[in-house]
């Protein structure tokens, strides 16, 4: 809220209010309340109903039944039995752990170059890499599967790994956004100092912009986690390298017809590192989100 | 003319002038080069893994290729072939534009909806926020696998409407529901989408809306020339973002259609989930005609390219910055 | 700068055709002494079995280690046709691939994915013609090319409830699809709220995969292809009275409520789970592969059942006691490392006796070889031998294989799907179509 607006809200408290308008804006208020309780309800209730047949035994869950009778809560032992859920959990931490770290590594200097220092060239470099954005991943799939089985190394999760330590669009626009917040007196400063533009990077603007950095590694860390068509294509073929996203897919054909509660419950083991990570770093995503979304 | 006496002077001049000149060219350079340093990352994997891809998926496109032999050269055959005699394509692109046309506008106009019920919200807020966007948490995996089950002919969602008596789809397996089913799993994610309206909700300027309203303007008036207005960039954002991800829409009817048997068809129940990248997946990793997957793909980027071109000159008309530039 | 621009382009290009190509060469049959000593070697062998069926084949492969005991195997399951192909794509084949679709032989044979077996036929010196029936090289080799071996083989036909029909006062099972037509009328129980309690028969195609278009065809002869792959869907006068009883079949019920009920049951899903329809009592007749057999059994089924061959047009009642055949195929997927030895665990897979008879008792699948064919274990099994009727009789087949796979039957299975829900409003025209569909995609290739 801006200054005017405070003032003007502060005016207003201090003014009696009639009974008339206070019912009215109870009965808005209570109406409100009541609509985003209701789309709580619908957002929520899915997650009830996966939990709720994660806890059956097959055979009601294929039955309309919607409340577990009994509890099996050794569906959960049982996905562990059943396959090597901590490997595929360490290859999904691997996969999501490495990339966040590429990333990091690569995007800083390139969203650097980008946004605080003139050279020739970049507004069109700028376009490229915006224009990759736009590429659909389908057009390059092809020769880079053809690559990455001249070099070996289907199977393994090199090929969705290396190339983030290479850049990522999206990762270097948001970057770049964020940089071009910081006051350029700072860096001034700084080069009057007699710093290098390493030196700058690294000890002016990477501290100021550690809000950016932790949303895009969360971002990163995200998305490498419920990846699941690079991982099928390039890992899918060799079990050992399989992520949690292909695994719980997979999973579903494990048995010739599909075992709906083992199927959640495995789906909700694959959830909740991610809904952990959310609750305990909710601002860094909002603020995040909002910095792609309204800056942009 | 210079003098004999300025000469020299004048010949300083020229001689710092240049000295000067030489050392801001080469600041000039040095500053070319740290920058193209600490671009050289972001230079060679554009290299690696855009232009050379690109320029060989073009090249593949004119050859029939399956990776186990030599792609033979086959020149326009298969342009040819997807526009046609592909017996799937045209299906393929309507039910993609079933999404661009139907499923994003939705999605936009819900994201809106649900913003604006939080920005009335003044106790409680954080807690509604986590709900909302919890579900875009979920991987897509499984959340379609979720969604499946809840849709499930004889599952919740059904029961819940059998008891209201009202009719009971077949939802994922009647064709004629499952894009509306998809839509429920789309609409499910929606928080992402929320989360960017609300801050542009929020961020809008509150004596608009008072002098909107001493101009005796109903709320629906205030909303159609306050509001959408001013939040007119964020609609052009989500709605670009959602064609250019609708396009590529894949993983939730890949899963959809094969977990109720694995040996169903991509797209299955008849083809009502077979969507562009649906049938270029058919085509190039079930049926191994690489090279038609690669046309394909090329079809898709120049439709992408050419929509959003349409998209960005359109928002000129109807987006409106407060800053005022782009 | 342009210039420069378009040499760089063009060497691109060159770059991309070069390291375009496959890699793999054709070496000569060299075989394998199966007598000699060899170092320890481990073989891989991927398939599509799962649960029970895979506990049966890994047991039965203990087998081959015995006969050789410098040989480990590693025997992986649920890989489908697609992931082995993605596999010998990616250059890390399995040592040897076995197949549950042989429709896709066709294409394995033409683009060399699975290697040609006849020169290692030879080696070995294995007589084909004296080892397996004629019938099994109609879906495992194309354009004289050998690029599968049956690993037994599957027959379908028709299990019929015994309780329940007795129950109606039926005493044989029906052997023209009129009678199953009037017969699946009586069987079937209803509700009190009209939705279906035992279903006589389910004529859905798309609920369980035995009962597709291709397996009913069977019923009337009717053709795929002719001589020269020129589909006959239109022409051959069969597919349409198939199409016709089918629909028929539907209708009697009525396709809504026959989805619910296939969604009640679990929908197709349930099909190798114990919650199966017709070993839970719910579905009187239905058309299946041998195999079933073996999963009522192990899934402790409590239904009183029988088998016969499956009914047959009343107009042709020269075809009862035929149905499709055909099955599991196993094959030396290309760019395999110890070609050799992966030759010699194909030929145990695929030619030892003991073995396919043992697994055939295990999974009850027909076997593939004229030996085994004799086990008496199978032919005194009265549920059994019906299957192993079917499989000897000249008429039965499987569909002609094409290089396009199984799409063709992929497209028939989405129009069948469209024609049971009564969206297609003239039959010739819907087939016509279909033809056009799979005629321009052979075009493809």
């Amino acid at each position: 809220m801006s200054a005017t607006t405070a003032a003007g809200a502060a005016a207003r408290a201090r003014r009696p209010v009639p009974p008339e308008i206070r019912r009215r804006r109870l009965l808005l208020s209570v109406a409100n309340h009541s609509v985003a309780i209701a789309l709580s309800i619908a957002f929520l209730l899915p997650f009830l109903f996966i939990l709720a047949t994660s806890l059956m035994t097959n055979q009601q869950a294929l039955s309309p039944n919607i409340w577990p009778h009994p509890f099996v809560w050794s569906n959960y032992k049982t996905v562990f039995e059943s396959f090597p859920f901590v490997r595929y959990t360490l290859n999904t931490v691997t996969y999501a752990g490495l990339a966040t770290v590429g990333v990091l590594l690569s995007c800083v200097p390139v969203a650097y170059a980008l946004s605080r220092l003139q050279w020739r060239g970049r507004q069109a470099a700028f376009i490229l890499v915006l224009s990759t954005l736009m590429l659909p991943p389908q057009v390059t799939i092809v020769p880079l599967y053809v690559i990455f089985v001249r070099l070996g190394w289907i199977g393994s999760l090199k090929p969705l790994i290396i190339p983030l330590f290479f850049g990522d669009a999206f990762t270097i626009f948001l970057l770049r956004q964020f940089f071009m917040t910081i006051p350029q007196e700072l860096s001034d400063a700084a080069r009057v100092d007699g710093a290098s533009e390493l030196q700058i990077l690294l000890r002016v603007i990477v501290p100021l912009a550690k809000p950016a950095l932790a949303a895009v590694a969360l971002f990163q860390f995200l998305y490498s986690w419920n990846d699941f068509f690079s991982p099928l294509l390039y890992a899918g073929n060799n079990p050992d390298s399989w992520t949690l996203a292909v695994a719980l897919q997979q999973f579903t054909t494990l048995s010739r017809g599909v075992l709906w509660n083992l199927q959640m419950a495995a789906s909700l083991l694959f959830m909740l590192p991610v809904i952990v990570i959310f609750f305990f770093a909710q601002k860094v995503f909002v603020e995040g989100v909002t910095l792609t979304g309204v800056k942009g | 003319m210079a003098t004999t006496a300025e000469r020299p002077a004048a010949a300083l001049e020229q001689a710092s002038t240049a000295a000067r000149r030489r050392r801001r060219r080469r600041a000039a350079r040095h500053r070319q080069l740290v920058a193209l340093a600490f671009m050289s990352p972001w230079i060679i994997g554009f290299c690696a893994f855009y232009v050379y891809p690109m320029i060989s998926s073009l090249y593949f496109s004119f050859t029939k290729y399956d990776i186990l032999s030599q792609p033979k050269w086959v020149g326009l055959a298969n342009y040819r072939f997807m526009f046609t005699s592909d017996p799937l394509f045209w299906v393929a692109i309507r039910n993609t534009l079933w999404i661009i046309a139907i499923m994003v506008p939705l999605q936009v106009l819900f994201g809106i909806v649900t913003a604006t019920v939080l920005t009335r919200i003044k106790r409680g807020l954080p807690f509604y926020r986590t709900v909302f966007f919890l579900p875009t948490m979920v991987p897509l995996v499984a959340a379609a696998l979720g969604f499946i089950y809840i849709l499930n002919p004889a599952g919740p969602v059904n029961r819940v409407l059998g008891v209201l008596h009202l009719p009971e789809p077949l939802w994922f397996v009647d064709p004629r529901w499952t894009k509306p089913g998809l839509t429920l799993i789309g609409l499910w994610g929606i928080g992402q989408v929320m989360i960017i309206f609300l801050a542009s909700l929020l961020d809008v300027p509150r004596q608009l809306y008072e002098a909107a309203e001493l101009e005796g303007a109903r709320p629906w008036q205030q909303f159609r020339y306050v509001t959408l207005p001013m939040i007119s960039p964020v609609i052009f954002f989500s709605v670009l973002i959602g064609m250019i991800q609708g396009f590529q829409y894949f993983t939730q009817a890949f899963v959809v259609s094969k977990a109720g048997d694995r040996t169903n068809e991509v797209g299955y129940p008849q083809d009502s989930l077979l969507f562009y990248t649906s049938r270029l997946y058919q085509q190039g990793f079930e049926g191994f005609h690489m090279g038609y997957a690669a046309a394909m793909s090329w079809v898709m980027f120049v439709v992408i390219m050419a929509c959003t071109v349409v998209l960005i000159r359109s928002s000129r008309r109807w987006v409106h910055y407060q800053g005022g530039f782009r | 700068m342009r210039r420069r621009l378009i040499g760089l382009l063009a060497l691109a290009l060159l770059a991309a055709a070069c390291t375009a190509g496959g890699g793999g060469s054709d070496k000569p049959a060299a075989t394998v002494d199966p007598n000699a000593n060899h170092a320890p070697l481990t073989l891989t062998v991927w398939s599509d079995f799962s649960a029970r069926e895979l506990g049966v084949v890994t047991a039965g492969l203990k087998m081959a280690t015995q006969k050789y005991p410098w040989m480990t195997i590693k025997h992986v399951g649920s890989k489908n046709d697609q992931d082995i192909q993605r596999a010998v794509n990616g250059g890390t084949p399995p040592d040897v691939a076995i197949s549950f679709t042989p429709d896709n032989a066709a294409r394995y044979c033409d683009t060399g994915a699975w290697q040609d077996l006849n020169p290692y036929l030879q080696s070995s010196k294995v007589d084909k013609a004296k080892v397996w029936p004629e019938g099994v090289f109609s879906y495992t080799s194309f354009e004289g090319k050998q690029c599968a071996l049956p690993m037994l083989t599957d027959a379908y036909g028709l299990y019929y409830n015994t309780d329940l029909l007795k129950k109606h006062g039926i005493s044989a099972p029906p052997k023209t699809t009129a009678e199953l037509a009037d017969m699946a009328k009586k069987l079937t129980e209803y509700n009190p709220d009209g939705s279906i309690k035992v279903a006589g028969f389910m004529p859905l195609v798309g609920f369980y995969g035995s009962t597709t278009a291709n397996t009913l065809s069977h019923a009337y002869g009717a053709k795929w292809y002719d001589e020269n792959l020129k589909p006959t869907l239109t022409s051959d006068p069969n597919w349409t009275k198939m199409f016709t009883w089918q629909k028929a079949m539907v209708d009697a019920v009525g396709y809504d409520k026959l989805q619910r009920f296939a969604a009640k049951l679990g929908g197709a899903n349930s099909e190798f789970s114990a919650q199966n329809g017709f070993e839970t009592g719910k579905i009187a007749m239905m058309m299946d592969g041998e195999w079933r057999n073996a999963f009522i059994e192990g899934d402790k089924s409590k239904v009183n059942y029988a088998t016969a061959p499956f009914p047959v047009d009343p107009d042709q009642p020269g075809l009862y006691g035929s149905g499709q055949i055909g099955g599991t195929i196993g094959g030396v997927p290309k760019g395999v490392k110890h070609p050799a030895e992966s030759w010699l665990l194909l030929q145990f897979m695929t030619t030892d006796n003991t073995y396919l008879t043992t697994i055939a008792h295990g999974l009850k699948n027909v076997p593939s070889t004229f030996e085994s064919l004799k086990d008496q274990q199978l032919q005194n099994d009265p549920r059994f031998k019906p299957f192993l009727d079917v499989f000897a009789n000249q008429q039965s087949t499987f569909k002609p294989i094409t290089p396009i796979g199984q799409t063709d039957t992929d497209l028939m299975n989405t129009f069948t799907q469209k024609w049971q829900a009564g969206k297609v409003p003239d039959l010739q025209a819907g087939l016509k179509q279909v033809e056009d569909q799979i005629a321009k995609q052979l075009q493809l290739g």
